[in-house]
């Protein structure tokens, strides 16, 4: 009996946390397919009587598309600049051993520099950026995401490349390999699932970024989607509709890239330290 | 081949060994050191200057002597505080208990932690737009339900009263990263082998002490990676304030973060800000010293 209290308890419980956690959810996907009237009741609507894709459709005639495709370019552009770089420098911090204790020193300030706030790197970036140029443009925020995800990248990297057996190379140089042969034909296809889900954390924190997009984009040729959200809330005049359809469209894909991570994802987010 | 030949054949060889590593990491140091050292001594330059269309002059520690008379950059130090300590309490309290609920015999497990991924992977962006709908006094849900209960809510706002403002901006956090402390912890549980939970059933320690003296040690590890991860994003708290108050009403809300961003993109004051970022700097520096040193740690065991 009282087993059967403490069972009921159990589910009782996380019921109250799945509420907490998913009903605003919830809610942006029903404000997002309510129609206006609906919206704005009082009291409010829990259940629609009709749905409408009216603000789905909106957001093609929008701008929202094109700020769609720049954090999508932003996203690809930066993940690729961030996985070369940050792959080949993981390797040789893996794999040599460097006089000074170089691996250690080398280490730790790569992952210092990701512990940087963003606020106190964006004032001189921008100042940096305004000097070349570059405002307002993509590149400018492929530069900036980059930099901000090769920290990670080298500390996943180093991760996956730690497990492998040193004596996987050792064969491929004795089979007259050269030292980058065997790491591009026997190292590289052994770890492609790591980098593979390394990436695609790069892509969502490139995507979901905010600060930096705000500051660095003013128009809808470098704008990106969180920012464009961001400006609507802060208007005048709301147009809920519109924004939650947006916001539904932001978040979908980093859902969907998420699953397709949970095996790593415990590692990826503390930077190696727990692994999952 | 003659062996003078062979000789030289040789040292390049090793010579192109030697230089193999340092090739491989070039790259990343060249991006890291144009991206983050040169802005930082930039920074320093920055924050001894004041900035004007015409150019910029030497002002010595003036933005420095500024900072520490300037109660605005007080108040939003002191509220970052506030705002990291409550967090983080709310935030360990709930995740652990959601970790002990998911590591014991429970149904569907895999599709309540995956669920539960929602709401730190989605942007911050749309986290602050979610609440600024679940929070609107009007027609929000949030006092809808509260009025279902019979309470009158006509003078409940959620974001327009300072201190309740404060308060409101702490949920959406708690809301927004539980789930990651959540999961770190789960899988620091799960990690823990069976054994000790064996001796200590022999020992017939109750279910208290048994958290107390096996658990809790042994999860501590993963409790601390995650403990420095969150304190460090929260000193730095940006996005959902932003989308959320402003860091409205009046100052209620500000924090750091925002404080800096104001003055250096509201009012242009870039010396100030780039003194104020140092301040900050200072701070997050240190933590990130005892987050390394511990990963360090665990390198050499």
């Amino acid at each position: 009996m009282r087993r059967r209290a403490a069972t009921f308890g159990k589910y009782a419980l996380l019921a109250v946390f799945l509420l907490f956690f998913l009903f605003p959810l919830y809610w942006l996907v029903l404000t997002s397919v309510k129609t206006q009237a609906e919206q704005f009741a009082s009291p409010p609507v829990w259940w629609p009587r009709s749905f409408t894709t009216d603000y789905y459709a909106g957001l093609f005639q929008s701008t929202t598309g094109w700020l769609a495709f720049n954090s999508l370019l932003v996203a690809a552009g930066s993940t690729l600049v961030a996985l070369a770089a940050g792959t080949l420098a993981a390797y040789a911090l893996s794999r040599f051993r460097l006089p000074w204790r170089l691996n250690q020193r080398l280490g730790h300030w790569i992952l210092s520099t990701r512990m940087f706030p963003p606020i106190v790197s964006i004032v001189p970036l921008f100042l940096i950026m305004r000097g070349l140029d570059l405002v307002d443009t993509r590149a400018a925020l492929v530069a900036a995401y980059s930099v901000f995800n090769l920290p990670f990248v080298v500390w996943m990297m180093k991760g996956f490349f730690d497990e492998l057996p040193r004596e996987l190379e050792e064969a491929a140089l004795v089979d007259g390999d050269s030292r980058f042969g065997a790491f591009r034909r026997i190292i590289l296809p052994l770890v492609r699932p790591g980098l593979a889900a390394t990436a695609i954390f790069c892509m969502i924190v490139a995507w979901n970024e905010f600060l930096f997009a705000l500051i660095l984009t003013q128009t809808e040729g470098a704008l990106t989607l969180p920012v464009g959200i961001a400006n609507q809330v802060t208007q005048y005049e709301i147009r809920w509709g519109a924004m939650s359809a947006a916001g539904v469209v932001a978040m979908t894909p980093m859902f969907v890239f998420a699953l397709a991570v949970q095996r790593h994802l415990v590692r990826g987010l503390s930077f190696g330290a727990v692994k999952g | 081949m003659e062996p003078q030949r062979a000789k030289s054949v040789t040292r390049s060889v090793q010579w192109r060994e030697k230089a193999f590593p340092y090739a491989l990491l070039a790259p990343a140091l060249l991006l890291l050191a144009a991206l983050t050292v040169y802005p930082f001594f930039y920074i320093l330059h920055t924050s001894v200057h004041r900035l004007t269309p015409a150019g910029e002059t030497f002002v010595g520690a003036q933005n420095f002597l500024r900072l520490l008379g300037d109660p605005f950059f007080y108040r939003a130090a002191v509220q970052t505080l506030v705002f990291t300590a409550s967090a983080l309490t709310l935030e360990f309290a709930l995740g652990l208990a959601l970790a002990l609920l998911l590591d014991s015999q429970i149904r569907g497990r895999a599709l309540w932690r995956a669920l539960l991924l929602l709401p730190m992977i989605l942007p911050p962006v749309v986290a602050g737009v979610t609440w600024r709908l679940i929070y609107n006094p009007g027609f929000g849900p949030l006092n809808g339900a509260l009025r279902l209960l019979g309470l009158d809510t006509r003078r409940l706002t959620w974001l327009a009263d300072p201190i309740v403002a404060l308060a409101s901006v702490v949920l959406v956090d708690v809301w927004e990263w539980t789930p990651f402390v959540f999961l770190i912890l789960l899988a620091g549980l799960q990690a823990i082998p069976e054994e000790p939970y064996e001796a200590a059933r022999i020992d017939g320690s109750s279910p208290w002490q048994t958290f107390r003296h096996v658990t809790l040690p042994l999860l501590l590890p993963a409790l601390l990676v995650a403990l420095l991860l969150r304190t460090m994003d929260l000193v730095r708290l940006f996005d959902s304030v932003f989308i959320l108050t402003q860091g409205g009403p009046g100052f209620a809300t500000e924090t750091l973060s925002l404080y800096i961003y104001k003055t250096a993109f509201r009012f242009y004051d870039f010396g100030y800000a780039a003194a104020a970022s140092l301040a900050l700097l200072v701070v997050t520096g240190a933590l990130s010293r005892l987050y390394i040193r511990f990963l360090t740690r665990e390198e050499r065991a």
